[in-house]
C-alpha cells in the first residue's frame, strides 16, 4: 500500500484506541494491528524492538497495578494498605485493576498499530513524504541514514582494534577509547563529504536565506496560534474566534511550507500508481472511523467504566465488524504489502 | 530586520511550545468540550510550531558543511540509541543525551536545536519509533541542544574565544555535567506532561480540568514520583557520569572540528 494510507491506517488506529475505552474493542483493535504488522510485513522489513503482544504482556498488567495501588475507588476491595503509606494506603479494589487494565489495552493497540507502521513502512519512503520545503532537513536525514550503517561498521572495527590492544569493556570510562576515534572518524568523512558536496554545487543554490516576507508570514502565523491558543485556555466564552485563530496560524504556516516548497524542483523518477489497494486500505479506515466518530446505534458501547461496580463490557458485532476495517491490508499478506 | 524576525519566531515558538506542554496545569474548570480536544489541540500546536521553528533554522542559510557535520553527528548518536534499544540501559539512561548538550554548547544554540530535534527524528526512523509521541520528543530534545548553547553564551568568555574554547576541563565538565543531570528529569517531566491529562486513572494523581495550578502541580509531582522518578533518576545520573568521563575529550574533538570547518572553497 501507498505509505500515505499507512499513515492513515496509524492514525485510525490511533483515534479508535483513544476513544473505544471497551476492553473487547481495545483487544480487537490491538489483535488487529498485531495482524496486520506480522502479515505485511516485507521480508527484509524492519522488526520492532518489541513485538506488540510482548508489550502488552508488560502494559496491561503495570498499568492495572499502578492504577490499583494508587486509585481507591471501586465496590469490589480485594484488601486494604495501610494509611500511612504515601499514595499507595487505602483500598485495592477489582475496579482499579480493571481499569488500569483498559487503559493498558488501549496503550497497547496504539503501540501495535504503530510498530506495524515502523514494520511495513520503508525509511526512504517515509523520508520522501517530508514536504519541499524541508529539502536542506531532508538532506541532513538522509546523510544521516546513509551514514548510519557506515558508523556502526566503524564502531566494530574500532572494538575490534582496540580490543587487540588489550581493551574490555568494564564500565562507562573505559568507553573513552571507543567513542572519541568514533565521533572523530565520523566527523573526518563529514570534512571529505561537506568539501564534495560544495564541488558538486551544493553550495550555491543552498546558501540562499528565506526571503523576508516569508520569515514575516512564518511570525504571523505563530503570533496567531499563540493569540489563538491563549484565547482557548482563558476565555471561554472565546472559543469559536480561538480555533478561528489557531486556524488560521495553521493555514499561514501551511502556506509558508507550500511557498517555500514552491522554489525547490524535485525529481521523481518513478511514479507509484495509486491501486486498488489503496482505495479498499482507505475505505477500512473510513468505516472504522465512521463507527467510531458518527452517531450511529451501538456507538454507546464504545465506552466503558468499570466503576463504581465491574460489570461486563458491551458488545455490539456491528461496531467490532467497523474496527475490523483496519485488519483489511492483512488479506494482502507480504507480497503486496512490499510491493511498491 | 532581519534578525528581529528571527527572534519573534524563536520567541513565538518557545512561548507555544512551552504553553501547549502546560496545558494541563492551565485550563479552566467547566470546560468539557475542550478537554476533549486538547490533545488533538497540543499534537496539531507542537507540530506546527516545531514545523515553523526547523523551517526558520533551515531558511538561515545552511551550508554544506553544516548539513554534513550535522548529518554525521546525527549519525553517530543515533547508533549509540541503536545500542541503548538492543542492549537496554539502567531505567531512563539513553547515551543520546550528553552528545546532544556536547555539540550544542561547542557549536551555539541552533545548530544544537537542530542536532536534538533530528537525531530524534532519524533514531526513530532506524530502531522502529516513530509514533504520536514523536513530535514531542523532537521539540523537547531540541530544547535539550539549545539550551546547551545558551549555557556557553552565559559562561564569562575570556579574551581568547578559541582557547576559552579549548580549556574544557575542570569546572566546565562539571556544570555541563550538572546540567545533563537536571535535563535527565526535565526531559522526563516534559515529556509525561503530554499523556498525562489522557493516561492515568481516577487516584489522586489523575488530571482534572479546573482544579488550579497549586492543586495541579501537587498531583502531578505524586504522578511523576509515583511513575517517573526513578527512571529519570537513572537517566540523569547516566548523562552526568557519561558528560564527567567522556565530556572533555569529546569536547576537544568537537573545537577542533568546528575551527577546521571554516574553510572556504575559491
Amino acid at each position: 500500500m501507498d505509505v500515505r494510507v499507512w499513515l492513515l491506517w496509524a492514525l485510525t488506529v490511533l483515534v479508535a484506541a483513544s476513544s473505544a475505552r471497551n476492553p473487547l474493542y481495545g483487544l480487537l483493535l490491538l489483535l488487529a494491528a498485531t495482524v496486520v504488522g506480522v502479515a505485511c510485513a516485507p521480508a527484509n522489513g524492519r522488526r520492532p524492538f518489541l513485538a506488540p503482544l510482548r508489550f502488552a504482556a508488560v502494559a496491561v498488567p503495570f498499568s492495572a497495578l499502578f492504577n490499583g495501588l494508587t486509585a481507591h475507588l471501586g465496590e469490589h476491595v480485594l484488601f486494604r494498605l495501610p494509611a500511612w503509606l504515601p499514595l499507595l494506603g487505602g483500598p485495592l479494589t477489582l475496579e482499579g485493576l480493571a481499569y488500569g487494565a483498559t487503559s493498558g489495552l488501549a496503550l497497547a493497540a496504539i503501540f501495535g498499530g504503530f510498530a506495524a507502521l515502523n514494520r511495513v513502512t520503508p525509511v526512504h519512503e517515509l523520508v520522501r513524504l517530508a514536504p519541499r520545503a524541508f529539502h536542506e532537513a531532508g538532506v541532513v536525514l538522509s546523510i544521516a541514514l546513509t551514514f548510519v550503517p557506515q558508523t556502526a561498521r566503524s564502531l566494530t572495527r574500532i572494538r575490534q582494534a582496540q580490543a587487540v590492544r588489550g581493551h574490555r569493556w568494564r564500565g562507562l570510562r573505559d568507553g573513552l577509547p571507543i567513542l572519541v576515534p568514533l565521533l572523530v572518524s565520523g566527523l573526518e568523512r563529514s570534512m571529505g563529504l561537506a568539501e564534495a558536496m560544495v564541488a558538486r554545487g551544493y553550495g550555491s543554490v543552498a546558501d540562499r536565506p528565506q526571503p523576508l516576507r516569508l520569515r514575516a508570514l512564518l511570525a504571523l502565523g505563530l503570533l496567531a496560534l499563540l493569540g489563538g491558543w491563549l484565547a482557548w485556555l482563558f476565555w471561554p466564552s472565546g472559543n469559536g474566534i480561538a480555533l478561528g485563530a489557531m486556524t488560521l496560524g495553521g493555514g499561514l504556516i501551511g502556506t509558508v511550507l507550500w511557498l517555500a516548497g514552491r522554489a525547490v524542483p524535485r525529481t521523481s523518477y518513478r511514479l507509484r500508481r495509486w491501486t486498488v489497494r489503496d482505495t479498499v486500505g482507505v475505505l477500512g479506515c473510513a468505516l472504522t472511523l465512521a463507527v467510531v466518530l458518527l452517531p450511529l446505534p451501538g456507538r454507546g458501547t464504545l465506552v466503558y467504566s468499570p466503576y463504581p461496580r465491574l460489570t461486563p463490557p458491551g458488545f455490539d458485532p456491528l461496531v467490532g465488524l467497523g474496527l475490523l476495517g483496519l485488519a483489511l491490508p492483512a488479506l494482502w499478506g507480504e507480497a503486496q504489502g512490499d510491493e511498491g | 530586520m532581519r534578525r528581529a524576525i528571527s527572534g519573534v519566531i524563536y520567541g513565538l515558538s518557545a512561548a507555544i511550545g512551552v504553553l501547549t506542554f502546560a496545558y494541563p496545569f492551565l485550563l479552566q474548570a467547566d470546560r468539557a468540550a475542550q478537554e476533549r480536544i486538547a490533545p488533538l489541540a497540543t499534537a496539531a500546536l507542537v507540530g506546527l510550531s516545531l514545523v515553523a521553528l526547523l523551517m526558520e533554522l533551515q531558511g538561515q542559510a545552511i551550508s554544506a558543511k553544516t548539513v554534513a557535520m550535522l548529518g554525521v553527528l546525527v549519525a553517530v548518536t543515533s547508533v549509540l540509541r541503536f545500542l541503548d534499544v538492543a542492549f537496554p540501559l539502567p531505567g531512563g539512561f539513553s547515551p543520546i543525551f550528553a552528545p546532544i548538550i556536547l555539540v550544542g554548547y561547542v557549536f551555539g544554540a541552533r545548530f544544537g536545536f537542530l542536532m536534538g530535534a533530528f537525531t530524534l527524528l532519524a533514531s526513530a526512523l532506524i530502531t522502529g519509533g516513530v509514533g504520536p509521541w514523536l513530535p514531542y520528543q523532537m521539540f523537547t530534545a531540541g530544547w535539550v541542544g539549545m539550551t546547551a548553547g545558551w549555557l556557553a553564551r552565559l559562561q564569562p568568555l575570556t579574551s581568547n574565544l578559541q582557547s576559552w574554547k579549548l580549556e574544557v576541563g575542570g569546572w566546565r565538565v562539571g556544570l555541563l555535567a550538572g546540567f545533563g543531570f537536571a535535563w535527565g528529569l526535565l526531559y522526563g517531566a516534559i515529556l509525561n506532561l503530554y499523556f498525562w491529562p489522557l493516561a492515568v486513572g481516577m487516584g489522586g494523581q489523575g488530571w482534572e480540568a479546573g482544579l488550579g495550578l497549586r492543586e495541579t502541580l501537587v498531583r502531578y509531582a505524586a504522578f511523576y514520583v509515583a511513575t517517573s522518578l526513578g527512571w529519570d533518576l537513572a537517566g540523569a545520573v547516566g548523562n552526568a557520569a557519561l558528560i564527567l568521563l567522556l565530556g572533555a575529550p569529546t569536547m576537544r574533538a568537537l573545537t577542533r572540528f568546528q575551527r577546521r570547518f571554516h574553510f572556504q572553497m575559491l
